[in-house]
């Protein structure tokens, strides 16, 4: 569905990224992992078609992404981004927006905006909070408020930055599951930029690493903790053991210096 | 939504008000119904459907201003580009160009010229920063403005009296026009900002929730801003060069509207469109009545009252509206 090839960004004379390649398959579960700074949420933003790329080819459903305007694109990809801006309206405005490109200049408020905006809630479950003022949500609420609203959008990919960061346990684990529900069940294709190892080698399919704007390791999950460029990617040594609960290998961060 | 719907037709009965009510205030009664009759017509109805259309288009272009750089304190006025259309127009003034093109002074030419460089310039500037940074275009703007109105000063200063006085008269802000010559030349760009503006109202929602996420709703965030910067340009340079600057109008009707109405333009593009144009006509006929038969022009009046709206707006707690 979408492939990504020698793609290569720069801002100010930096290289943000230098000749990254992958593809990702209809359905699949993409995750983006690396250090800070080395170059994900670019990745991720050049995927939307917010920062431009200085060479390389994206090509999404066998049409060139230069052949698509915004609009095109976004009938393609949603994305959710990582800062949360402060909004001035109501929860439930923000969510509707996500239906722009579904819509001429003049349309009113359709049958099938309200059976997407309803399925985006339920899923969510963001109900709850519709009428409230989103500079009132709270951290995971905004979340995936967030997530509604790019789901508004009724696009088969869908882009998401940090999701889980800035968030606390159980939010986390609500925000993974929900996820993993939209690729499974509603077969959504996910890219995710994310910092938990654990969570991108249990659940995604597969799992691209970047280091200083290149490609490190890029194969399906399950390989990624016998890897040995494991402790490259972070400059970081780690141990690997098997969960007490599940039996499935671990990361943890080693304490040997 | 029947809030806002309400509100609107709160705001509609209010401006269907002001325009019946307005035209009869300190009409000379000595005078013999004929004449007064005469003074409606050639210069009450002129000047009053002047007030409105200028009042409505300023405050559509400063409601566009606020909505694509998220602050309320952005509008035609303090990005610079009304000074760059009043330079213009002093510069057409000093001169002495005296040409015109399918009815349009040579005024007007230079006060658009003069809005659209500036914008140019001032986005230029923004640019030349790593991407497009909102805080250095409001300051770029800030700068420009100050730049701007001492070069307007020169040319005061170098112009022989007369001359000069017209430029302080104009660039205090003013509606007083006779006849409905005048408002025909503005009329076509006034209408046709708000239309297309007005078209742009779900742009104008989305650009309002930042670039990102407009861009990954589907918006051409280059575009639409583009076309907004130029019509708007088109639709001060025309005000300025028949009004003058008129401060402040911009920036506290879309303000009060968005009080009372939220933050859907389809409902605040019309609603600022309405009360924009009664507060204009309100500001004018203080002005024309406070100080009668003097008259204070209109520019005062929105600068004394937007001065302190102004820094209100700074130092004011933000708090939900909701």
């Amino acid at each position: 569905m979408l492939c990504v090839s020698e793609l290569s960004i720069s801002i100010d004379k930096k290289n943000l990224l230098d000749s990254v390649s992958f593809a990702v398959s209809t359905g699949d579960y993409l995750c983006i992992l690396g250090q800070n700074g080395a170059g994900k949420s670019t990745l991720l933003k050049a995927l939307m078609g917010i920062t431009p790329f200085r060479a390389g080819n994206i090509t999404l459903n066998q049409q060139k992404f230069s052949d698509l305007n915004q609009m095109q694109l976004a009938r393609y990809v949603s994305y959710v981004g990582q800062n949360h801006p402060s909004l001035d309206m109501a929860v439930l405005d923000f969510i509707r927006l996500g239906r722009y490109v579904h819509h001429d200049a003049f349309a009113a408020w359709s049958n099938s905006d309200q059976i997407a905006f309803d399925s985006a809630i339920a899923l969510t479950g963001t109900e709850a909070f519709l009428t409230r003022h989103c500079s009132s949500l709270s951290g995971g609420e905004y979340q995936r408020v967030k997530i509604a609203a790019a789901l508004c959008q009724q696009a088969p990919m869908l882009l998401l930055d940090e999701p889980t960061s800035s968030l606390d346990p159980h939010h986390q684990v609500e925000v993974h599951h929900l996820i993993q529900q939209l690729n499974q069940q509603h077969k959504i294709t996910i890219i995710e930029v994310t910092h938990d190892i654990n969570h991108a080698v249990q659940h995604s399919q597969h799992i691209l690493a970047l280091k200083s704007g290149q490609t490190l390791w890029y194969g399906s999950s399950a390989e990624l903790l016998s890897s040995p460029l494991l402790p490259e990617l972070y400059d970081q040594p780690f141990v690997t053991v098997s969960h007490p609960e599940t039996g499935q290998m671990i990361a943890l961060t080693s304490e040997v210096k | 939504m029947s809030k806002t719907k309400k509100v609107l037709g709160l705001i509609s009965l209010f401006t269907i008000f002001i325009l019946a009510f307005i035209p009869y205030l300190g009409l000379p009664d000595y005078l013999p119904p004929a004449v007064q009759q005469q003074i409606l017509i050639e210069i009450r109805f002129p000047r009053i459907f002047l007030a409105f259309i200028v009042g409505a288009g300023l405050a559509v272009c400063g409601l566009v201003f606020q909505a694509m750089f998220h602050n309320p304190l952005a509008t035609p006025f303090t990005l610079g580009v009304a000074s760059g259309a009043s330079l213009g127009a002093a510069l057409s003034v000093f001169f002495g160009i005296g040409f015109s093109f399918f009815g349009l002074s040579s005024t007007t030419f230079f006060a658009f010229g003069g809005a659209l460089i500036t914008i140019r310039f001032v986005y230029a500037i923004s640019c030349m920063r790593t991407g497009f940074s909102l805080h250095t275009l409001l300051l770029t703007g800030v700068a420009i403005s100050f730049f701007f109105s001492s070069l307007i000063l020169l040319i005061q200063y170098l112009n022989d009296l007369p001359d000069a006085y017209r430029l302080i008269r104009w660039l205090m802000g003013s509606l007083s026009v006779v006849g409905f010559d005048a408002i025909w030349q503005l009329l076509p760009f006034v209408v046709l900002a708000i239309a297309i503006i007005f078209y742009l109202s779900r742009e104008l929602n989305l650009l309002t929730t930042g670039d990102d996420i407009a861009l990954s709703r589907g918006v051409n965030v280059r575009q639409t801003r583009l076309i907004l910067f130029v019509i708007t340009s088109l639709c001060v340079g025309a005000i300025v060069a028949l009004c003058g600057p008129i401060g402040f109008v911009g920036m506290m009707v879309p303000h009060m509207c968005r009080l009372l109405i939220g933050h859907n333009h389809r409902w605040l593009i019309p609603a600022s469109c309405l009360f924009g144009g009664s507060f204009l006509i309100i500001c004018d006929t203080i002005g024309r009545l406070l100080i009668a038969p003097a008259e204070i022009p209109v520019g005062v009046i929105t600068t004394l009252l937007g001065g302190p709206f102004f820094l209100w707006l700074l130092v004011r707690t933000r708090k939900p509206t909701t």
